[in-house]
This record gives C-alpha cells, sequence and structure tokens, in this order.
C-alpha cells in the first residue's frame, strides 16, 4: 500500500525528517491562513497515489462521465477535448491570489489527475499540499528498500536527484551508489555522514544529511516500509538540508502490528471492484480489459490461467488468487463480483486444490449458479485435493457448465464461449 | 541420494492449528514419518493421534528436536507469529526448516535471514507449498498427494499451485518426479531457485528439471546463470505473468514488475541463453519435458520407475 505524500512528510517529520514548511488544506480558508503564514512563494501539489504528476494533468469528470480537460478557465470548456494550456499537478505560485487560482481546480470535488501511471481515467484528487518554495543548490536521490535477493535493507542514493533513477541508471550508472544495509546495525548517523561524503555534500552540510538518512532508515523501520524515497532531497542556497518529496510504501503483510494502516489508507485511490472484492474476502482482485472471468487458486496459477488464455486468443477481465477455499459462500462471493462486472462474457474457474478442497468449491460453483442466476457460458477445471468428488457435486447437480480435466482444454472452451458470446451478441444488433 | 528429503527424514510439525491437523494427518496417510509436534498449550494434550499413527507434542522446540532427534521441521504458525517459529528453529539447530505460512512481514524476514547466516540451518519458504518426494514417501507441505508420482524429474517453483498443475501434466506424460521444491512467493525467501537447480544438479535420482519462475525480482536471473555456469541436465522452464500488466502487483510480494529485468521476457531471455528450454503456454510444462527427455535418452515408460 502507498501512502500520500503529505502523509509521508507528517512521518518524516515526527522523525527528526527536515521538510518544507506547509500541510496539506481542504479549504480555501485553510489555504489562506497557511499561505499567510508560510508565503508568498509556494508549490501547490495535487495528492494522490501516482507518479509522473508534474508532467500530468489535471482534469474534471462531472456526474455523467464527461471529461473536461484545462479547469483553469484561461480557455473554453469543451467537453472531451484538450483545450488551453496543459496545468499539471505540482504548480508554483507567488502570492496568496496567485496560489488560490492554482488550487481551486485541483480541489474541486470531481477533479482527477491524468499521469503516465494512471491511465486515461485517472486518479481523484485527495487532498492539495501547499509548500514553501526552496531556494535549490542542488538536488539529490536517496531510498531505502528491501533487496529480496540479499535478504537485507539497500539503500540508493545519487547526486543525480530530481529525476528518474532508472533512467540515471541507464545513462551513467555510476552516479547511482548502493549501499547495503547490515539490519542488526540499521543505518546509524555515522554510516549516513560517510554517503553524505560519498555524495559530495559540502562538509558544512554533513551532519544534516547523515542525521536525515538515519532518520530515513528509522522511518523505514518504523512504519514497517517496502520502500522509503526521497527525490528530491535538496541543499539550499542557505546550505540546509531538505526532503522536497517523499514517497512511502508500507507492507501490506505487516497491516496487523500497525491498526490495518487505517490511518494512512485513502480508499478514494484505489480501485472500487477491488475494495468490494477486498470487503468480501475473496482473496487478491485485479481489474483488467478482457471479458473472461477468472477464478483461480494461487497467484501463480492465476497468471498462468492468464497467460493460457491469451495465448488462446482470450483475454481475462480480472485476475483472481481466491487463495485457500475451506468454505463455499467465498466461492460465492468471488462469483458475484465476477458476474456483477458488465465486461464478463464468459466465467473461467480454474482451481488445482492443495490446501483448498476443490468438493467445497464445486459446492459453492453449484451454489451461486443457483443463487445468483449466472447467465453467463460457466467453464470448470477441478484438480487435485478430492477431486472426484468435486466433480461428482458438478455433475449431480444439474447445472449448465462446461468443464475440462486439463488446464489447456479449459482455456479453449472459455475462449471460444466469450468469442461466440461475441458473435452472438452482435448478431443480436 | 536424494535431495533435502529422504526416507531418514524424521518431521517436527509446529503449529498444531485446524489447518496443521488437517495437513499432518495427509502426510501421516502419505507415509511420512513424523516424529514430533511443537504447540505450546496444545489442547490434545502430550500426543497427536491419527488412526494408528501417533506422536509426542512438546512446548518448545529445543526440547522436541532433544527428545525425538527430529532433523527437518514443517511451520504452519500463523503470520504474526511465523518469524519467530523460524527463529526458534535456527536457535535449535533444526537443519531443515519449511515454512508454509504465507503473509509473513519482510522486516520479519530480514531478521530470519540475518538469523540464518552462519547457522546450522537451511529454510524453504515461507508462502510455500512446501517438500514432497514421491520415492520415500515423504511429504512436507500442503500437496495434493494423489498427483505425485515417484520418478527422475525435479520440479522447482516459487509458485505453490503451479507444482501442482506442472505435476499434473508430468504424471499423465507418464513421468514421476524425484522431489518437487516450492521455495515460495515472497520477495525473501529461504533457498532460491539456484539453490534447488545446484542440489538437482549433483542429485543422482534427478535426470532432468522443470523450473516455474514468474514476473517480478531477480531470482530466474541467478537460476539462468547458474545453468549456464555449471548445469549439466535439461532444463524446462515456464515464467507465469507474460501477460501481466506493468506495475500491478499480482498477489505474490515477488511479482511486481520492477523495470525490465522484471518482466517475463527478460526472464525467458536470460533461460533461454542459459540453455534452457522455454514452454511458453503453462500447459505445455509436461509435453515437452516428455520431449526433451526422449531426446536425452532418459524418459522412463511408467512402470519402468519402481514405485516405493
Amino acid at each position: 500500500m502507498n501512502i500520500h505524500e503529505y502523509q509521508a512528510k507528517q512521518i518524516f517529520k515526527a522523525h527528526g525528517v527536515p521538510v518544507p514548511a506547509g500541510g496539506p488544506v481542504t479549504s480555501e480558508r485553510e489555504a489562506r491562513d497557511l499561505l499567510k503564514e508560510i508565503g508568498p512563494d509556494v508549490v501547490v501539489k495535487a495528492q494522490v497515489h501516482a507518479g509522473g504528476r508534474g508532467k500530468g494533468r489535471v482534469i474534471k469528470r462531472d456526474r455523467a462521465g464527461r471529461v473536461y480537460n484545462d479547469l483553469i478557465g484561461d480557455g473554453e470548456r469543451h467537453e472531451g477535448q484538450i483545450v488551453g494550456r496543459r496545468r499539471g499537478g505540482v504548480r508554483l505560485a507567488s502570492g496568496i491570489e496567485e496560489a488560490l487560482k492554482e488550487l481551486r481546480p485541483m480541489m474541486d470535488k470531481d477533479s482527477r489527475l491524468v499521469s503516465i501511471q494512471t491511465g486515461a481515467e485517472g486518479v481523484p484528487i485527495s487532498a492539495v499540499l501547499i509548500e514553501q518554495q526552496s531556494s535549490i543548490a542542488h538536488e539529490y536521490y536517496f531510498s531505502v528498500q528491501v533487496d529480496g535477493a540479499n535478504g537485507q535493507p539497500l539503500i540508493i542514493a545519487s547526486a543525480e536527484g530530481g529525476q528518474s533513477i532508472e533512467e540515471v541508471n541507464r545513462t551513467n550508472p555510476r552516479a547511482v551508489l548502493r549501499v547495503p544495509v547490515d539490519p542488526v546495525e540499521g543505518f546509524p548517523a555515522f554510516r549516513g555522514r560517510s554517503l553524505a561524503n560519498q555524495l559530495g555534500i559540502p562538509t558544512s552540510a554533513i551532519r544534516a544529511a547523515g542525521d536525515m538518512f538515519a532518520n530515513l532508515y528509522r522511518v523505514f523501520v518504523d512504519m514497517d516500509a517496502s520502500l522509503v524515497e526521497v527525490n528530491p532531497f535538496v541543499l539550499t542556497s542557505e546550505g540546509a538540508i531538505l526532503a522536497i518529496d517523499g514517497k512511502v510504501g508500507v507492507d501490506d503483510n505487516a497491516a496487523f502490528r500497525h491498526g490495518g494502516y487505517e490511518e494512512w489508507r485513502d480508499r478514494s485511490q484505489e480501485n472500487p471492484v477491488e475494495i468490494e472484492a477486498e470487503e468480501a474476502n475473496i482473496g487478491s482482485y485485479i481489474k483488467l480489459d478482457g471479458n473472461i472471468g477468472c477464478v483461480v487458486n494461487g497467484a501463480g496459477l492465476a497468471m498462468a490461467t492468464m497467460d493460457t488464455l491469451m495465448l488462446h486468443g482470450g483475454e481475462p477481465a480480472n485476475f483472481l488468487d481466491i487463495g485457500t477455499v475451506n468454505r463455499k459462500d467465498r466461492v460465492v462471493e468471488a462469483l458475484r463480483i465476477i458476474v456483477n462486472d458488465p465486461d464478463v462474457k464468459t466465467i473461467f474457474i480454474n482451481i488445482f486444490g492443495g490446501l483448498a478442497r476443490v468438493d467445497i468449491v464445486a459446492e459453492g460453483v453449484v451454489d451461486a449458479v443457483n443463487e445468483l442466476k449466472i447467465k453467463q457460458p460457466l467453464v470448470v477445471r477441478l484438480n487435485g485435493s478430492n477431486v472426484e468428488e468435486g466433480r461428482r457435486v458438478l455433475h449431480d447437480s444439474g447445472i449448465a457448465v462446461q468443464t475440462a480435466d486439463e488446464l489447456g482444454d479449459a482455456a479453449a472452451l472459455a475462449v471460444e464461449a466469450a468469442q461466440s458470446g461475441r458473435r452472438r451478441s452482435r448478431s443480436n444488433n | 541420494m536424494s535431495i533435502l528429503l529422504n526416507n531418514r527424514t524424521r518431521l517436527l510439525i509446529q503449529g498444531l492449528g485446524n489447518e496443521g491437523q488437517n495437513q499432518i494427518r495427509r502426510s501421516l496417510d502419505y507415509g511420512t514419518r513424523v516424529v514430533a509436534g511443537v504447540h505450546p498449550g496444545f489442547r490434545g494434550g502430550d500426543t497427536f493421534n491419527h488412526g494408528a499413527h501417533e506422536f509426542p507434542v512438546y512446548p518448545t522446540v529445543v526440547e522436541a528436536v532433544s527428545k525425538t532427534q527430529a532433523n527437518c521441521s514443517i511451520i504452519y504458525v500463523p503470520a504474526p507469529g511465523a518469524a519467530d517459529a523460524i527463529l526458534e528453529n535456527i536457535a535449535a539447530e533444526v537443519p531443515l526448516i519449511v515454512c508454509i505460512t504465507e503473509g509473513v512481514p519482510v522486516h520479519d524476514m530480514i531478521r530470519v535471514r540475518t538469523a540464518l547466516e552462519g547457522s546450522k540451518s537451511r529454510l524453504i519458504g515461507p508462502n510455500c507449498p512446501g517438500i514432497i518426494q514421491p520415492a520415500s514417501q515423504c511429504r512436507v507441505g500442503i500437496h495434493p498427494p494423489d498427483v505425485f508420482m515417484a520418478g527422475n524429474v525435479g520440479v522447482v517453483s516459487r509458485s505453490g499451485t503451479l507444482v501442482y498443475e506442472a505435476v499434473d501434466q508430468l504424471t499423465r506424460a507418464g513421468i514421476g518426479q524425484s522431489t518437487c521444491v516450492g521455495v515460495g512467493g515472497d520477495p525473501i525467501i529461504g533457498e532460491q531457485q539456484q539453490a534447488i537447480l545446484r542440489r538437482f544438479q549433483s542429485d543422482p535420482d534427478t535426470d532432468a528439471v522443470v523450473l516455474i519462475g514468474e514476473i517480478g525480482g531477480l531470482a530466474e536471473q541467478a537460476a539462468a546463470a547458474y545453468i549456464k555456469r555449471s548445469m549439466t541436465k535439461p532444463v524446462v522452464a515456464f515464467i507465469a505473468g507474460a501477460t501481466a500488466p506493468p506495475g500491478r502487483r499480482m498477489g505474490h510480494a515477488g511479482a511486481i514488475i520492477e523495470g525490465e529485468a522484471g518482466t517475463a521476457e527478460a526472464k525467458i531471455k536470460a533461460l533461454e541463453e542459459a540453455g534452457a528450454v522455454i514452454s511458453r503456454s503453462p500447459a505445455e510444462i509436461g509435453s515437452t519435458m516428455r520431449r526433451v527427455l526422449e531426446e536425452a535418452g532418459k524418459y522412463q515408460a511408467p512402470g519402468a520407475v519402481e514405485q516405493a
């Protein structure tokens, strides 16, 4: 799970990491008060869980789903067209009125931010962060993440900050420093000073930078983070060190010891169907573009099922790892979400029971067909624990279902059903 | 000879909750020698009984090991306590630890990996189906036993259900398995694919290996480097997630596309260059292995393999 920049900075601040003066605002009055305090030169930043904000675009979508571009008012509003100048999600402003002009379209409750990471739909803007501008002498990069191969934290830092670190790594890999962290020692300030020295940070700022690195490492540990990234942190022309941006990703598996991360979670940034799937506790669900609704156990098999469908010319409507099924109502709940997806033309259930028992899955499928009045063609492939019993349950139920024992055959059936469904609907028109 | 398990494996089960109990019953039915349970305050009393089988239950691993000479542990403890259970086994110097648990926090696994360093223990998992060795009737995990058959092909996979899928195809194609290892889908695990390949390479019971990887991480590249450098036995590989949209996490924490190296294409290319035979479709793992074995003159028709 990701958290917002303003939240990351609140956590930074509490851990002694220097951040610019400012904070999130939710109303114009709040904004005015804050601007009086920290103005006149500020930066206004849309808060969304996506990168590429600066080069992205603020748009507005009305209740009917029509999209308007350029909300700023210096061009006419034309439905579905880009008019006027592009307005990104990170804007500089001078003075209260100019800042409010930048702020208003972002605060509109129908406004969304589109960037290369969001897709054309964009994501709603949850809050707006206003911060004092800094006079930047140099931009640097710092992150700490988990290095799976070595099983320890890895710090990555560069004196070429403020741009994509992947790009720096491609064009000038020697400018990217990698520092493995001994988890027993942690990352004490002296290691931080040594890193600051390697980055060429001036002597007068080395203590501040070293402390900041050590404190960012503490954020990583305290938050059970999978990533803490500051791109950029800067040396100001006054010689101070400041974290200008901040990104924190936390480990969902550690939610049990952080109150579910509820304090930091923003459901508006998540796909509504995925939230519904989570609340129904049906496993890991991701919406995709195709028309074959998939119910599979195991992440690897779920991906392999998608791969097989694509190889047969079909397109999955979703990824769903239903996990270990030991209760049939979970199958019903999963199918409820799949059936309610208007894109789904065919349903493909592929369960290979290990921990999961496929006879229970089969009972769930029968219940779902009867309860949900499923109209889409249903292809079921069962194998593994209690498979004979599972196949018997399906057979004896008399429900309309196509079955196959092998993955390839089952996928072919599902693709065929999806395609003939499409042909049928065309001829109906 | 065989890898990780053999008919001298003495299994200890940690975590006798409902799921642990169900699974250990199936292992006992399969023929696995279970010598001890560890479950502080186990409600069943001092022993666990299943049919004619019985084993003692102890409050701590160190006591269980000293009383029963257990040499392998299987952990079914829920996620919040799983790392603690692994650490307890490392402290008790259990040589082989298999952790099934899904959802172990990654920072916990950093601690575990540090403790493993220089210890007498090896770890498989977490978030894995475990290990199964049909010839010695040894099931240390959660596998559906019926699809497995003794034979000469090793299987190593990050995904659990894909182990079953691949094995089902192998068995249908008349190909038995020497040992099947699910290394686990998390970012930090014990032994990775490369280490298991090394074991298979020096295992006289294994003539060829199925390697199942998935998008994310760099483990398949490390495996490819090992294959290129040292592997003489044929490897058939499948990488799951070729069609996954970039940037989305597909269930396994390990399966995040991080840059181009994490893509299925990059992994397939590395494995192909190392000489592995790629099965593009997950439905063709069995038939691909059959062809490879026949070409190598290592295909043993069913019945020729002595069933244990």
